[in-house]
């Protein structure tokens, strides 16, 4: 019953409405049975009519059941008027059993006679006595539980609403991450179409400067059209790694199989073509399979390698290594070479985009490259780190999550 | 209007128009090209419509075309001129600073027969812009229909 009440309750409908107020009703009469004047009126009025019933018994001549109209109302008595009534309807039950029915009839002498009677009566009261105050606790008990119930669709309610209101936060919150990755997008666009134009112009009249005045033009002139063109061509440069380095963010990765080693095979491969020249060792460990974007990761092992030669330019022989450590649940790269090196104090600058530890007439490079080693990295969910010292080498770290872990999450999620 | 249009260029920045008809000129291509500065010019063109319909019937031998312009854009002067049975034979080639992969594969989806990227050097445009002019101007034999290359 009170469940139910509760559910529709919950529901809020018309129904609902109507059981609790027939519920509050019922707590009102109730409330109105058990006020002094009602409760010892009927313990009078039960004992009354328990007499009634008892003196017509005694008229007809039916024998032996004067006291049971009696009892039937203390019982009444106990049940709905509580304690007090109840002793009230056992001294009037006793006063008119004595009075009316045991001898001598018509006095209050009372015999030994009259002993079970009274004793009788009392063990009614109390039995039932003890069956109201059992009925007393089990209401209790399930008016508290009912109350609970209550308090906890109320809260299960608020926290409903908690998490509507969270959610629509969450869709907003989407609506807006969209909004400016497609802002993004759109400045990205811009800038690969409409920065380069002019820069572009700025290269050709240059060039067209130089040639069709190069000999009009003094050495220190030709040296600032020279000047020009080095610093658009920079910036080019610069426009172009940026431009990359947005893109990886922008374009959803495309996880597959990845052999480590046969992509550091073709890395090095091509590295060689442009160090043909150079005494260059390389040490290439046995790598695993990972899963990632080939081409990103490509990007990754392309960027490490090209540093390792660049920065191990005026060493003879240059020493490259690359190898991997096994751990438990991912696979962690590194590529160390014994170059340039960096002072460890700047480790948090190595990884930021534009950040570069050398001067640009020692090593050219615009400062992306690393920046986007380490945002392909945790898009891939791993971590990069490096160690150092100068003139010491450098030893670069990325870690990957294992293959086979993977795989099995992706085949999880399917 | 000059009989020898062999090179339509949709181009609307002026620079781009004369540093692209100087690396021409080292091939002397340069008074083949006929210039159309926005999009909606260079279908007018296409269709013998407005100032060009005096011009002679023949379809140019290659249009260059640039995707940034003004009132129609280069992927809608694409789009139409391949879903024109007339039109659709001119080989295009997109000339862009754009290296953005949407742009590539739109323009590849609309049947785009070139798509280059204006490199920021100069020699490298200049290499490109000759090499294109050479190719498809010179070398390729165009589509019937086509301003025939001078004997």
């Amino acid at each position: 019953m009170n469940k139910s009440a509760i559910m529709t309750d919950h529901a809020e409908g018309p129904t609902g409405v109507g059981v609790s107020r027939t519920l509050a009703r019922w707590d009102r009469e109730s409330q109105r049975i058990r006020s002094p004047v009602l409760r010892y009126g009927f313990s009078i009025v039960s004992v009354a009519v328990g007499l009634g019933l008892a003196l017509a018994f005694q008229h007809y001549g039916v024998q032996n059941v004067e006291s049971p109209p009696f009892s039937l109302a203390i019982v009444l008595t106990a049940w709905y008027a509580g304690i007090g009534p109840c002793v009230v309807a056992v001294v009037l039950s006793a006063a008119c059993f004595n009075y009316f029915f045991s001898e001598p009839l018509y006095t209050f002498e009372i015999t030994s006679e009259d002993l079970p009677n009274f004793l009788l009566f009392t063990i009614w009261a109390i039995i039932t006595a003890g069956f109201v105050s059992a009925r007393r606790r089990i209401e209790s008990d399930l008016r508290q539980a009912r109350d609970h119930l209550q308090v906890e669709v109320e809260q299960r309610k608020q926290r409903e609403n908690e998490v509507r209101k969270l959610n629509q936060e969450l869709a907003k919150r989407a609506t807006e991450l969209e909004t400016s990755n497609n802002e993004l997008e759109s400045f990205a666009y811009s800038v690969s179409h409409d920065l380069r134009a002019p820069l572009r112009h700025v290269v050709g009249y240059s060039e067209l400067l130089q040639k069709q005045a190069s000999s009009l033009l003094d050495e220190k002139s030709r040296r600032y059209t020279r000047t020009i063109l080095e610093s658009a061509k920079r910036m080019g440069n610069l426009i172009d790694d940026l431009l990359a380095f947005s893109r990886i963010g922008r374009t959803e990765t495309k996880k597959t199989l990845v052999s480590l080693d046969q992509l550091v095979k073709d890395v090095v491969a091509e590295t060689r073509l442009d160090t043909g020249g150079r005494d260059i060792v390389w040490k290439i460990h046995p790598l695993p399979v990972c899963y990632g974007d080939r081409s990103m990761l490509r990007l990754v092992i392309g960027n490490l390698l090209s540093n390792a030669v660049k920065f191990t330019r005026m060493r003879a022989p240059a020493e490259i290594e690359i190898g991997c450590a096994d751990g438990e649940d991912e696979v962690e790269v590194f590529v160390r070479d014994n170059g340039a090196g960096f002072d460890m104090q700047y480790i948090d600058k190595l990884f930021g985009v534009f950040q570069r530890l050398h001067l640009p007439e020692e090593f050219e490079g615009t400062g992306i490259g690393l920046a986007t080693v380490r945002r392909i990295i945790h898009r891939h969910g791993g971590e990069v780190r490096a160690e150092g010292g100068v003139d010491q080498g450098a030893t670069f770290y990325f870690s990957l999550p294992k293959a086979q872990d993977a795989a099995e999450r992706t085949a999880d999620t399917l | 209007m000059s009989e020898l249009a062999r090179i339509l260029l949709v181009e609307d920045d002026p620079r781009d128009v004369e540093l692209t008809l100087t690396a021409l000129g080292e091939y002397n291509l340069a008074n083949e090209v006929v210039i159309t500065r926005d999009g909606e010019k260079a279908l007018d063109f296409l269709y013998c419509r407005g100032e060009f319909s005096t011009r002679s019937k023949d379809n140019p031998a290659v249009m260059l075309l640039d995707l940034k312009l003004p009132k129609v854009d280069g992927l809608e002067v694409l789009q139409q001129i391949k879903s024109d049975e007339r039109l659709k034979l001119i080989p295009v080639v997109v000339l862009t600073s754009s290296q953005e992969e949407k742009d590539m594969m739109r323009s590849y989806k609309l049947g785009v027969n070139a798509y280059v990227v204006k490199p920021v050097d100069f020699h490298e445009f200049v290499n490109a812009i000759k090499e294109l002019g050479v190719f498809w101007a010179v070398i390729n034999e165009p589509p019937p229909g086509s301003v025939k290359k001078a004997p």
